[in-house]
């Protein structure tokens, strides 16, 4: 496409080949458009944006009480950012974080409920046996939980979104079952609430912080590995590029699905025990868990920004884990409705897609050569009737 | 007994409108997943129209407008730019759900207004899905512009060489699409439980968007598909009227959603996949570049 305005050519054209700093400068000046949109919100009330911004990253990254927020949220995102990418590796969407979330946390509660956990918050039970115990049970939901969309996936073409969609919902009804009206995990005083983790059931910490944020490191690096550099990871990325070509190579598509949409579940379990099973001051499951169900679709945009990279995903799970818990707080301050922080993930997933697709677009803004113009001469010998010589 | 068939009938045409607007930019070789995100954002805004001005007419036009501008987004995105239309459509509907989650919370509750007209006894969408299903039919199949629009989505180059405007087809296809399905959004959120709540849609965007998929992007069986969803979730939110005190309340809403998925898994048999990959738009989801 061209457009010329004045002396000057303003020329889009399509790249040919897409550098990673294009995709990285796409994706923070999408950060950075969004979170100017969302200031508007900050503008409606009264209160000047860049001075809320400053609130909320002095709130989520530099206070005594909200940096372990940032990194327990930043933490639940990562996880769900990974349970999204393993199955993206392998062309399938899972956005079925919410729900395998929950089915973990049933079954890491489920474990604990079994060995007597709800009869009072100080009952002394052997934490170094139900604890991994617990873990483990939680993993395993998630992964069992997930598998079930992969498995239809492969085994008989059932669309995976629609599949992931409907059991986020269904598991929600089921917490709801487990936690309200007298169901077996209702805490013993608070109406709607799951009942609270004794305190010998609680994840060590190491640092101030849980030992699953440690996990959750150390998984990136695992997950970059496990991708790129085994059989397995190479069967996925292949299946991912053309299952087509994924089978005529021999690769089981049932197999490849069921298998990453495990995996997927197992990683968005481990974020589910995580924040339910392991952050100080929640150990239970909450009134509102539907709402940090939502929350991780942040993991879905995490992923994406991250262009499916476990380790970029890192970064980008901190800044969202910080500005959502930081928006939340203000939004609070500010007396501002429900949600700023969904309104930012709703724009940030616009604006990411948008600037991903225009970074495939060069603009080059060109001068015009000076070209000069068709002067009137005369050609010599042309003119006959004014010449003197004649 | 037939109160429940006139409100399944209610719900079956949202899924309907829903749908036959995803159907018909599925012919133009578009695919929309976030069909949810639309209905949102249309079902919100037109909720909050109705609400401040108490009139219907009102809602459902803002809901239209709504519609057709997420429709044109969606088509600048998918038609222009040219990116991965799966997602496009994920990130019309966290749009959908993050803007919507935050504009609406200060109207949750009722609309407040007085229920919504129905003809002869059956809900008026009903019989509106109806005849939209005649009319896409008839447009898809028995008109030019029909034969164009389907040509579009089976094989754009040819189409073009054809002397078929690919570009401006396929964004008509995607703003009619995003109105319809912003109707079926309205249609919810007006009519069928006129409530507002966060996140009150419940995954029926995502229903619809299946039920095309089974349809064999055929319209009449896209209704058809659509009255028998409508009846199923009735019959599982009266669970008292087939099977009292089996279950607590909450097993109960988990149902439709277990069994929307049993019902996908009997359909697609051996025979379904063949027929399905046979009548597929061939270049659904691709996007189209034009050489110069």
């Amino acid at each position: 496409m061209r457009a010329v305005i004045g002396d000057y050519t303003i020329r889009v054209e399509r790249r040919a080949d897409l550098r990673w700093w294009h995709t990285t400068l796409a994706s923070v000046l999408a950060i950075v458009v969004s979170l100017f949109l969302v200031g508007f919100a900050f503008l409606r009330v009264g209160a000047d944006p860049l001075e809320v911004y400053s609130e909320i990253v002095k709130y989520a990254f530099l206070s005594e009480f909200g940096l372990p927020q940032t990194i327990n949220r930043a933490t639940f995102v990562l996880l769900a950012a990974f349970a999204l990418i393993v199955p993206l590796r392998a062309g399938l969407w899972n956005i079925g974080m919410p729900g395998q979330i929950y089915a973990a946390t049933l079954a890491a509660f489920g474990v604990a409920y079994a060995f007597g956990a709800k009869r009072s918050v100080n009952v002394q039970l052997p934490g170094e046996l139900i604890i991994p115990l617990m873990f483990l049970a939680a993993l395993a939901a998630g992964a069992v939980y997930g598998a079930i969309a992969g498995f239809l996936r492969g085994r008989f073409q059932v669309n995976e979104i629609v599949t992931t969609m409907m059991l986020n919902w269904a598991m929600l009804w089921i917490v709801a079952h487990m936690i309200r009206e007298g169901g077996p995990f209702m805490g013993r005083t608070a109406e709607g609430e799951g009942f609270t983790l004794p305190t010998s059931l609680r994840l060590p910490q190491i640092l101030g912080v849980p030992l699953t944020v440690y996990i959750a490191l150390a998984l990136a690096v695992l997950l970059t590995w496990f991708l790129a550099k085994t059989t397995l990871g190479y069967r996925i990325r292949t299946y991912g590029e053309s299952p087509r070509a994924a089978e005529y190579a021999g690769i089981d598509a049932t197999r490849i699905s069921t298998l990453v949409f495990a995996l997927g579940g197992l990683l968005a379990g481990l974020a589910g025990y995580h924040y339910f099973a392991a952050v100080p001051g929640v150990f239970k499951i909450p009134k509102n868990y539907a709402d940090f169900g939502d929350f991780s679709f942040y993991g879905l945009i995490t992923g994406l920004i991250a262009r499916n990279n476990p380790i970029a995903a890192i970064p980008v799970a901190v800044l969202f884990g910080g500005v959502s818990g930081g928006a939340r707080f203000m939004q609070g301050k500010l007396r501002l409705a429900f949600g700023i922080d969904y309104a930012l993930l709703g724009v940030l997933m616009i604006m990411m897609v948008a600037f991903q697709a225009l970074a495939h677009y060069s603009v080059r803004v060109e001068r015009q050569a000076a070209v000069p113009r068709p002067q009137l001469e005369l050609e010599r010998g042309e003119s006959r009737v004014e010449s003197p010589r004649h | 007994m037939s109160s429940l068939l006139v409100i399944s009938l209610a719900a079956a045409a949202v899924f309907a409108i829903a749908a036959l607007g995803e159907l018909l930019e599925q012919r133009a070789g578009i695919l929309n997943v976030g069909l949810e995100g639309v209905m949102l954002l249309s079902g919100t805004f037109g909720f909050i129209a109705a609400k401040t001005s108490g009139s219907y007419l009102q809602g459902f036009t803002v809901a239209l407008l709504t519609g057709a501008l997420v429709g044109l987004l969606h088509g600048f995105f998918s038609i222009t730019l040219g990116s991965n239309q799966v997602v496009n459509g994920m990130a019309i509907w966290i749009l959908g759900f993050g803007l919507t989650t935050y504009i609406g919370y200060p109207y949750t509750g009722p609309l407040g207004l007085k229920p919504f007209p129905t003809v002869a006894g059956l809900p008026m969408f009903f019989l509106v899905a109806l005849a939209l299903a005649i009319a896409i039919w008839f447009l898809l199949f028995k008109t030019h512009l029909g034969l164009k629009l389907r040509s579009v989505g089976e094989n754009p180059s040819v189409a073009e060489a054809s002397g078929i405007s690919v570009t401006g087809l396929r964004y008509l296809a995607a703003i009619l699409a995003g109105m319809l399905v912003g109707l079926g959004g309205a249609v919810y959120s007006l009519v069928y439980n006129p409530v507002w709540n966060y996140n009150y849609l419940q995954g029926w965007g995502f229903i619809a968007l299946a039920l095309v998929f089974f349809s064999l992007w055929n319209p009449f069986l896209v209704v058809a598909g659509a009255v028998f969803f409508g009846i199923l979730w009735q019959l599982s939110l009266y669970p008292e009227l087939l099977f009292p005190n089996v279950f607590s309340r909450y097993i109960w809403r988990a149902m439709p959603f277990v069994i929307t998925i049993v019902v996908f898994i009997v359909l697609s048999t051996r025979w379904f996949r063949l027929r399905w990959g046979a009548t597929k738009p061939e270049a659904l989801g691709l996007a189209y570049q034009r050489e110069n």
